[in-house]
């Protein structure tokens, strides 16, 4: 009996002995009631110098046509229009991509129009900031900033995101300072919102309000998943519906502003509509996402590759896609040359096409802006007998003021021809001061002079 | 026994001790140099916290679908119908009886449930209760998918919770938050029974499914607080409680109605100055203050002033208990009540009537 006694108690001093280290060890307590504290303070002390707020100062140039009344009182020699300058101030947010060259992500609509960019780094520094890129349609813009010891935000693998997952939001909300905000991954590939041209959002229940955009959307290992961007808000504040444009995109769009200076913008060469459940049960599918194609257009990228009318796109590199809109988002950010593999279906059976996209032959009128100023307004395509057709003129824009009309066809600037595009963009990259736009107009020629 | 016995035993039991506390420190020394401890402990660490409810989603997501309340002008003929309300629900069971709010489907001419693998069916209305804002319709449709439903645990106040459902049309949407509050549980009376979450709930909610981060069902989202037109965005939103939702399914499934007691009183909780006033021993029971002249009250004699202290042979605490107990008696049971008139305690037979449901 006694020595069974004591060998029980030695075990329990032996237990007490050995377990008491441990405790002392343990200063913080890790756990309550069995269950370990989440958190995100220590991903956040490596996280948060790498988000940066973004002060924009410029001027809103609204001009309004004087009315005929007055221009009797002025004569002949009225002024056509009366100019309004508005200074306006924005404030939002930027992610630090890369430390040693100064990469700083944002919005394209942070920044959009301003003559001075201050970037408010987190250790309090404040640095004029160049614009390197802009994409409009996309909502992305790349700064550079000349400063030591800056801290980058390292990427991931947006495409591996779960609907689920944990999301936080890092950013200057009404420009209070920086803010860390939590949530999850609401949705995913979320497009048609009529928010951007190009729009493949995550969706999140983050905290976002006015002030975040351009700010992070980070992953629990502090990686950035994404750039708060947009939110839905009836009542004009956060309502747990933000929007933010995948990492991977980011990154696509980033190399390419930081390579030519804007968004050569990848090229597929179809139309289409999204799938949906009648299309799929006249085609007898059992997929109810993808893109369906409607047409291909001759001597494109697609065509190439052998896509036809009626097939399905169902994914992109692997990746499944929900919309024919989501896949004309992940394609144009994609960038001209990129490598593509199409998961497709045809005739009821699962092929992958692999096709190398085209350049677009076509700006949109804000990007037209981008190759000129005073291009702005007006849609630019390559004309088919050689030259830039002006495809559409936007009433009232500098475009139209400039003169120019839709059917117009930019054949040379001041003495060089224009085959295309391309050399349109060359040639008017490095102008500066009046150019004067050789024009074919109802086959006849004449000069535009840009100021 | 000697104090040197006693000695010697201590005195073993601590040598034992010692030896054993040093051959086991030893022991975890080697498998630490050797990181079997921390890999161990890491293990540990990774099978406890859940670092996405992804896992949860993919459970409860699919059987949360759109549901798109149509009215249809019948002065044309052609018309497809224009989109007049738009909410969620919830799948609950392989026959496609889905649960969703009766202010989804109020007042629609056609009923479209969207799931999430993009079929679309035409729904026929079960059942529905204004009262608890429940309606039940039905699809017919093969392998659908259900929701995994949580009868057992009722959730608690600070439980992580998922909200799932199309606010505004966007499309799926998943949002968390935890639960702020609840009410009491498993009752029939309805309103004084939410959940209350931060989870963000939207226009276009109302109807989809609260989750537990199991993903299973512990209540369909109901209601946001909201100021004015402003809309939502405060994080006080409102579910109805899965407990009381599935009762309320089974009886509009087998009724197509929810069959309640009714009384015929409107009544108030005792305050202590009617408690003087009427020289009352405590603040228990529910003060009548107007009898319906048609109602089964009336007809058993309850008159105004007088105080219901037992019903059914129940002692009758508060209002809300007893509005529950009559909702529950089935319509033409006779029951006992105990008032008290004058300070007087008097036995009253009444038997109950069926609640009308009034819609509004």
């Amino acid at each position: 009996m006694k020595t069974k006694l004591s060998v029980l108690s030695a075990a329990m001093l032996a237990a007490t002995l050995t377990m008491m280290p441990a405790i002392s060890q343990a200063a913080i307590p890790q756990t309550v009631d069995g269950q370990s504290i989440p958190s995100l303070a220590p991903m956040l002390e490596r996280t948060t110098p790498a988000v940066v707020s973004v002060a924009v100062t410029g001027t809103h140039v609204s001009k309004q046509r004087v009315p005929d009344v007055f221009r009797y009182f002025f004569g002949p020699n009225a002024p056509q229009e009366q100019v309004q300058e508005r200074p306006f101030r924005g404030l939002g947010s930027g992610v630090i991509i890369d430390a040693d060259k100064g990469y700083i992500v944002t919005n394209n609509h942070v920044i959009d129009g301003a003559d001075d960019i201050q970037v408010g780094l987190h250790d309090g520094r404040e640095v004029k900031a160049k614009l390197i890129g802009t994409d409009s349609e996309s909502d992305i813009a790349l700064l550079q900033i000349e400063a030591k010891n800056l801290v980058a935000i390292k990427s991931s693998n947006s495409d591996d995101l779960r609907v689920g997952d944990f999301a936080v939001a890092i950013g200057n909300p009404f420009g209070l300072g920086q803010t860390v905000t939590s949530g999850i991954v609401s949705a995913l590939g979320r497009s048609g919102l009529g928010i951007e041209m190009l729009e493949n959002f995550i969706q999140t229940d983050a905290a976002i309000n006015s002030g975040n955009s351009g700010g992070a959307l980070v992953n629990l290992n502090g990686e950035l998943i994404g750039i708060n961007t947009a939110i839905v808000a009836p009542g004009g504040g956060n309502v747990g519906i933000g929007f933010a444009i995948p990492a991977n995109m980011v990154k696509n769009l980033v190399a390419q502003i930081a390579e030519h200076g804007e968004v050569r913008r990848g090229v597929l060469g179809i139309s289409g509509r999204d799938l949906d459940s009648q299309l799929a049960q006249g085609f007898g599918l059992d997929t109810q996402h993808g893109g369906f194609i409607n047409e291909v257009t001759a001597g494109s990228a697609a065509e190439k590759a052998g896509l036809k009318a009626g097939d399905i796109i169902v994914s992109v590199d692997g990746r499944g896609i929900k919309s024919f809109q989501e896949l004309r988002a992940k394609v144009a950010t994609m960038g001209a040359g990129a490598k593509v593999e199409l998961g497709i279906i045809r005739d009821g059976d699962k092929e992958t096409v692999k096709v190398t996209l085209g350049e677009a032959s076509q700006t949109s009128d804000s990007a037209a802006g981008a190759v000129h100023p005073m291009l702005q307004g007006a849609s630019l395509e390559n004309s088919s007998k050689g030259g830039v057709t002006i495809a559409d003129v936007a009433q009232g824009s500098p475009a139209a003021m400039s003169g120019l009309q839709k059917g117009d066809i930019i054949v040379g600037i001041n003495r060089t021809a224009i085959k295309d595009l391309k050399t349109l963009k060359a040639q008017l990259k490095d102008q500066e001061g009046a150019v004067a736009l050789k024009i074919l107009r109802d086959k006849s020629m004449l000069y535009l002079v840009l100021r | 026994m000697t104090i040197k016995d006693t000695l010697l035993y201590l005195g073993k039991a601590i040598l034992f001790g010692l030896i054993m506390a040093a051959m086991f420190l030893l022991v975890t020394r080697y498998f630490d140099s050797n990181n079997l401890g921390n890999t161990l402990l890491q293990t540990r660490a990774n099978s406890t916290v859940e670092l996405s409810f992804s896992k949860a989603v993919r459970r409860a997501a699919p059987a949360v679908v759109n549901i798109y309340s149509l009215s249809i002008d019948k002065g044309r003929p052609l018309n497809s119908g224009s989109l007049q309300g738009l909410g969620s629900g919830v799948i609950m069971s392989k026959e496609g009886y889905i649960l969703t709010n009766y202010h989804v489907i109020k007042k629609a001419d056609e009923i479209v449930v969207a799931l999430q693998d993009g079929r679309k069916f035409t729904s026929e209305v079960v059942g529905f209760d204004p009262e608890t804002d429940l309606s039940v319709l039905k699809i017919e449709g093969d392998n659908l998918p259900i929701v995994p439903v949580n009868l057992d645990s009722p959730p608690q106040v600070g439980d992580v919770v998922l909200a799932i459902g199309n606010p505004y049309n966007l499309g799926q949407t998943i949002t968390q938050g935890i639960i702020s509050a609840t009410g009491r549980n498993g009752l029939s009376s309805g309103y004084l029974d939410f959940l209350q979450t931060d989870a963000a709930i939207n226009a276009g909610n109302s109807g989809g499914a609260l989750i537990d981060t199991n993903g299973s069902l512990i209540g369909i989202n109901t209601a946001a607080f909201q100021v004015g037109e402003e809309g939502g965005g405060h994080g006080i939103n409102f579910a109805i409680p899965i407990k009381l939702a599935h009762s309320i399914m089974g009886k509009l499934i087998k009724n197509g109605r929810v069959i309640r007691g009714a009384l015929g009183i409107s009544g108030e909780p005792i305050n202590p100055v009617v408690a003087q006033i009427l020289n009352l021993p405590d603040l228990r029971g529910v003060l009548v203050t107007g009898i319906d002249p048609n109602g089964p009250a009336a007809r058993a004699q309850l008159m105004p002033r007088d105080v219901i202290i037992k019903y059914d042979g129940e002692d009758v605490p508060g209002v809300e208990m007893l509005m529950d107990r009559i909702a529950e008696t089935t319509p033409g049971k006779k029951v006992m009540m105990t008032v008290l008139r004058q300070g007087k305690p008097q036995e009253l037979p009444v038997v109950i009537d069926e609640k009308v449901v009034v819609e509004n």
